[in-house]
């Protein structure tokens, strides 16, 4: 790895201030998990590298009547681990749990888990400058796309890596960020952008603006949720595909459906389309079964990818027969 | 030695002498080496898998002022073309040359090419980009079967097939091409009334130690070279270097550290003579330490296979004639695991007729290397699953299949050797009553497989020598690196001699000038040889302590007898005396005991094993999840049976690896797209059950004790026994490993 300046921030917006304006010259540090893979392999050589770590408070998980609010240095162990997240947010719980290994998780942050750069071997490989590092192709197209996207790909094929975040915008979460300019908050779906709108970044992020601290309402008390997550090996594996689904029921009938896909696109991947074929349904297998090829009636696949597209059909149908 | 016999150590389960320290945290790696003005190298490797080196500008480096030295294959001796003998595997000195750095041509991502010494190994690792190579880039040629097109790109200009013996006259990626040859094929085929046959492919994977690759060394100006390293054979590493760098053996001394995994991995040198060279032109110690992308990209893994099997059997379960078609991936220099294959493919069948042909053949990836069994996983998943096929077809049990056709005294391997006592048709008998055979199998997209497996072991030399002290202790002093808990099964074997408990033996190993000549761990040979040794080495410390105990008493050496642990006077005189009460005494009858012993043993005892695996099958998803898994295996004696036990939950552990999820992952420029241990899935604790075991004991002859090698075999029937279970879970023939989510969605048609 590079050399750089390491430096302790004691709040969010001395942190955006000592952050440059320009990507690559800096960046920030919580949990390090993926970050530090980065700087040894060359991928990112910053000159600076601001902690937040010695931010306090910043790890707070609070639950009340409204809602839920953890601060971007909650670990995604404690966030797996929390009563009230296991009980009224279960999705969030399941996939917080679901990340990594329990090593990882007990250093991981939430904010780290959504800001995670993705894992596609051709931009952690810094002898390849691919579309995403700034070159002028995406390699996976004509490459190696076992692992890409099925969904939203185009110019760049990479998918985003984050458990956390598709079970965050199918409870409706928001996302507070600071940068030079104070604070704003958006609703976490809005947070992530498709690679036709940069293909550099997986989000609005400025380069010295912070993830702070992430909303989520309170479900309503028929809402079921859950994740499920396919993956090669039983732990320390990212999603070949996931589902995170909140559906309020009404009785048997769905009464709103949040079906939001992880491992198949370069965002978190609504499937407004897996929705409205719940929306107002009662559920059976039948429509659980259409759910899933509605789910997947739009998927591109490349070259090695296709299992993907039978795998996140068979999930999303598993996903909605669970609620049932 | 077929009768049991009794023993008072062996077969026993004492605490592992090196265990405090390991759990402790004690015990010195080879990256735990320090010494006073270490500097730190590091290696600049090519980044393209098939290059020609046009130049390399060492200057700017060497300008550097934390550099203290740049070496490159400039720096190596002229190898001349001959062999070296390194005791498991031949290797051509050129190319083992070549392979620790790269004269003309790069041949695979991760060649070694230059490597620098700095003050520090930050400093090294940036200097690295001072080292200015030019090539000209060649398309490589990364699948065995491409490479063996006639148009495919060559990787030595020079090499030629030698095929049966004849050398040919033009240069190929085939190294070699050999044949065995049993009974009548044709006639073999004509007798049968099923035939099956069918293609399989294996992908490269990695033996997967935790501990990277490390040396440290110092070349003292009086050209005396000292090299700290973990690895499976100091001798071993000694002898490279010497062939290496063109130096006697004796000025080589090696001292091997704690090793962290080998598998067989860690055989062949990589740094040893780099930290050398370094030194040497240094005149300070160096230490090389690879990153995990190194170990990945730059060791030698186990290659890709392409094997085609077709057998016959009569409608009444006989197999008639069994053909293999194996062509192994050498990678960038001849030497794949090929032959070890072919001489396991069908040995645990009683066959008339086989045909079996090999083929060695150089790809633009690193020069592979013994793992576990080398090519013996890889020809039984090919063998494995047509045996299943047939018993399906014949509508026959698959283990009285194996039991039926098993291989026992007397038959002789396709490959030519007869078998002497051995215990496959027992393993898989063993197999067929455990109740996990018989135990329902409810559920849909459930299915339970079987497969067994053969691996030859191996016996080589071996030396120890014993120090008698003076509390009844012995002083144990080996050359085997211990990977697989082999402190205490050889100190177990000098205790069971001498009547001494296992934990009054301190088993040390020890470096390459205080032992004598001792070949690697691997093979499955240490327990078997290294513990014959200490036998033998106890032994000769028995004979003079029953001549010491005869002049103590003042009697004739044949008048003293040595009887459950005592000595024992038996011309009349009351005398008696415990192991360690004359310990307490030499001193008074000439001094200091040491025994020892140097073995060369040939009565080696091949090793079965048969395996029965549980799985469910997520049509969905096509996951596989492992249910429940028994392997049974033939140890011979079992000296230690709870490292017995962990050397076969060990072997099915990487075998299941291996056979769900274990791949390089090459791009189609032939860099590894997947060299981290993320993105290479070696199986968690959440991918494996409980594995149970069954030791069947069916004594060598050609031991003792009885001990036959354990540690490699059951690595070999696992790929089979699942896809066999896949097979009987949704109905899919998997012939490719690894049998990964995607490729089992895509075999069943879902796609």
């Amino acid at each position: 790895m590079e050399n750089f300046a390491y430096v302790n921030a004691a709040n969010v917006e001395q942190a955006s201030s000592l952050l440059s304006g320009e990507w690559g010259e800096t960046m920030v540090i919580a949990g390090g998990t993926d970050l530090l893979g980065e700087l040894k392999e060359y991928v990112e050589t910053p000159a600076k590298v601001v902690n937040l770590k010695t931010i306090s408070g910043l790890d707070e998980i609070k639950a009340d009547a409204t809602g839920l609010t953890i601060g971007a240095l909650a670990t995604v162990g404690d966030i797996a681990a929390h009563p009230t997240i296991q009980e009224d947010y279960t999705v969030l719980a399941e996939a917080a749990a679901s990340v990594a290994s329990p090593q990882i998780r007990n250093v991981g942050t939430l904010g780290g888990n959504l800001c995670q750069r993705p894992r596609c071997w051709y931009y952690r490989n810094a002898e390849i400058i691919c579309l995403k590092k700034g070159g002028d192709m995406c390699y996976a197209v004509e490459g190696l796309s076992k692992y890409h996207a099925i969904f939203g790909g185009g110019p760049v094929y990479i998918v985003h890596p984050s458990d956390t975040a598709p079970a965050l915008i199918a409870l409706g979460a928001t996302v507070k960020i600071i940068g030079p300019d104070g604070e704003k908050t958006m609703p976490l779906e809005e947070f992530f952008i498709l690679p036709d709108i940069n293909p550099q970044r997986e989000n609005v992020l400025e380069p010295n603006e912070v993830v702070a601290e992430v909303h989520v309402p309170k479900p309503s008390a028929n809402t079921k949720s859950f994740y499920i997550k396919a993956r090669e090996r039983g732990s320390f594996d990212f999603a070949l595909s996931s589902v995170a689904a909140a559906l309020e029921m009404n009785g048997s009938t769905c009464g709103g459906a949040s079906i939001v896909l992880g491992g198949v696109a370069p965002i978190p991947w609504r499937s407004k389309e897996a929705e409205a074929a719940l929306n107002g349904v009662r559920i059976t297998e039948a429509v659980a079964k259409r759910a899933g090829s509605e789910a997947v009636k739009h998927a591109e696949p490349l070259n090695d990818n296709g299992y993907k597209v039978a795998l996140t059909q068979n999930l999303v149908s598993r996903a909605v027969m669970k609620a049932s | 030695m077929s009768e049991k016999k009794e023993y008072k150590v062996i077969g026993t389960r004492p605490i592992r002498h090196d265990g405090v320290d390991k759990v402790t945290g004690r015990a010195l790696y080879g990256a735990d080496f320090q010494t006073t003005g270490l500097l730190h190298g590091k290696v600049l490797r090519s980044r393209h898998a098939h290059a020609r080196i046009k130049s390399i500008d060492t200057s700017r480096a060497e300008a550097h002022p934390d550099v203290k030295a740049v070496v490159t294959a400039a720096d190596l001796p002229t190898a001349a073309d001959k062999i070296a003998d390194l005791g498991e595997s031949a290797v051509n000195l050129k190319y083992l040359c070549d392979n620790i750095l790269a004269s003309d041509k790069a041949l695979y991502t991760g060649h070694a090419v230059a490597a620098l010494a700095a003050s520090d190994p930050h400093t090294a690792e940036e200097a690295l980009e001072l080292i200015d190579v030019e090539y000209e880039v060649l398309p490589p040629v990364l699948e065995v079967r491409e490479a063996m097109e006639d148009d495919a790109p060559l990787l030595h200009e020079n090499l030629k097939t030698d095929a049966m013996g004849e050398k040919s006259e033009e240069s190929s990626n085939v190294a070699s091409h050999f044949q065995h040859k049993k009974g009548d094929i044709d006639t073999g085929f004509a007798e049968a009334d099923v035939v099956i046959e069918h293609d399989f492919v294996t992908g490269t994977v990695h033996q997967g130690y935790i501990e990277p690759h490390n040396a440290t060394a110092l070349y003292n100006p009086d050209g005396q070279l000292t090299i700290w390293c973990s690895t499976q054979g100091a001798f071993a590493v000694r002898q490279q270097v010497s062939e290496i760098l063109q130096i006697p053996v004796s000025k080589v001394k090696v001292v091997p550290m704690e090793i962290g995994g080998g598998f067989g991995g860690k055989i062949s040198v990589y740094l040893e003579p780099v930290a050398a060279l370094l030194s040497k032109k240094s005149g300070r110690p160096v230490k090389v330490l690879m990153n995990r992308a190194e170990v990945f990209e730059a060791t030698g893994p186990t290659p890709a296979s392409y094997i085609r099997v077709k057998m016959g059997v009569t409608n009444d379960g006989r197999i008639t004639a069994a053909e293999g078609y194996l062509a192994f991936e050498a990678g960038a220099y001849p030497g794949s695991p090929v032959g070890a294959g072919a001489m396991c493919i069908f040995s645990p069948y009683n066959i008339p007729n086989g045909l079996i042909d090999g083929y060695d053949v150089v790809v633009n990836k690193p020069k592979s290397n013994a793992y576990r069994a080398p090519g013996a996983t890889n020809a039984e998943f090919a063998a494995e699953t047509v045996v299943d096929e047939i018993c399906e077809k014949l509508g026959m049990d698959p283990l009285e299949f194996r039991i039926l056709n098993g291989a026992e005294e007397g038959v002789s391997r396709i490959d030519g050797p007869v078998f002497p006592r051995i215990g496959c048709i027992e393993a898989t008998e063993a197999a067929k009553e455990h109740p996990h055979y018989e135990a329902p199998l409810e559920g849909e997209n459930r299915g339970r497989g079987v497969a067994s497996g053969f691996w030859f072991n191996v016996g080589l030399k071996s030396s120890v020598a014993i120090n008698v002290n003076p509390d009844g202790t012995i002083s144990l002093v080996e050359g085997s690196t211990d990977i697989g808990g082999t402190r205490a099964s050889i100190a177990m074997q000098a205790a069971e001699v001498l009547g001494i408990p296992a934990e009054s033996v301190y088993p040390t190993v020890v470096d390459t000038n205080s032992v004598g000549y001792t070949d690697v761990t691997g093979g499955s040979r240490t327990a078997f040889a290294t513990g014959y040794a200490a036998y033998e080495a106890a032994q000769d410390v028995k004979q003079q302590m029953t001549e010491r105990a005869a002049k103590l008493w003042e009697v004739d050496a044949a008048e003293v007898q040595f009887a459950d642990g005592d000595f024992v006077c038996v011309n009349g005189k009351d005398e008696r005396m415990s192991f360690k009460e004359l310990a307490a005494r030499l001193d008074e009858v000439g001094g200091p005991v040491t025994g020892r012993a140097s073995v060369d043993p040939t009565g080696v005892g091949g090793a079965f094993a048969t395996h029965i695996v549980d799985v469910e099958v997520d049509p969905d998803t096509g996951k596989v999840e492992i249910l429940r898994y028994t392997a049974t295996q033939d140890a011979g004696k079992a000296v230690h049976p709870s490292y017995v036990e962990g050397q076969m939950q060990g072997g099915v552990t990487q075998g299941i690896g291996w056979a769900l999820n274990e791949e390089y992952i090459y791009d189609k420029d032939g860099r590894m797209s997947n060299a981290s241990f993320l993105d290479y899935r070696m199986p968690t604790c959440l991918d494996l059950p409980m594995i149970d075991t069954v030791i069947v004991e069916v004594p060598n002859p050609g031991h003792p004790y009885g001990v036959r090698g354990v540690g490699e075999v059951p690595i070999v029937p696992p790929p089979a026994a699942i896809a066999n279970a896949i097979y009987r879970a949704i109905g899919v023939r998997m012939k490719e490993l690894p049998m990964s989510p995607g490729r089992i969605l895509k075999t069943m048609g879902k796609l």
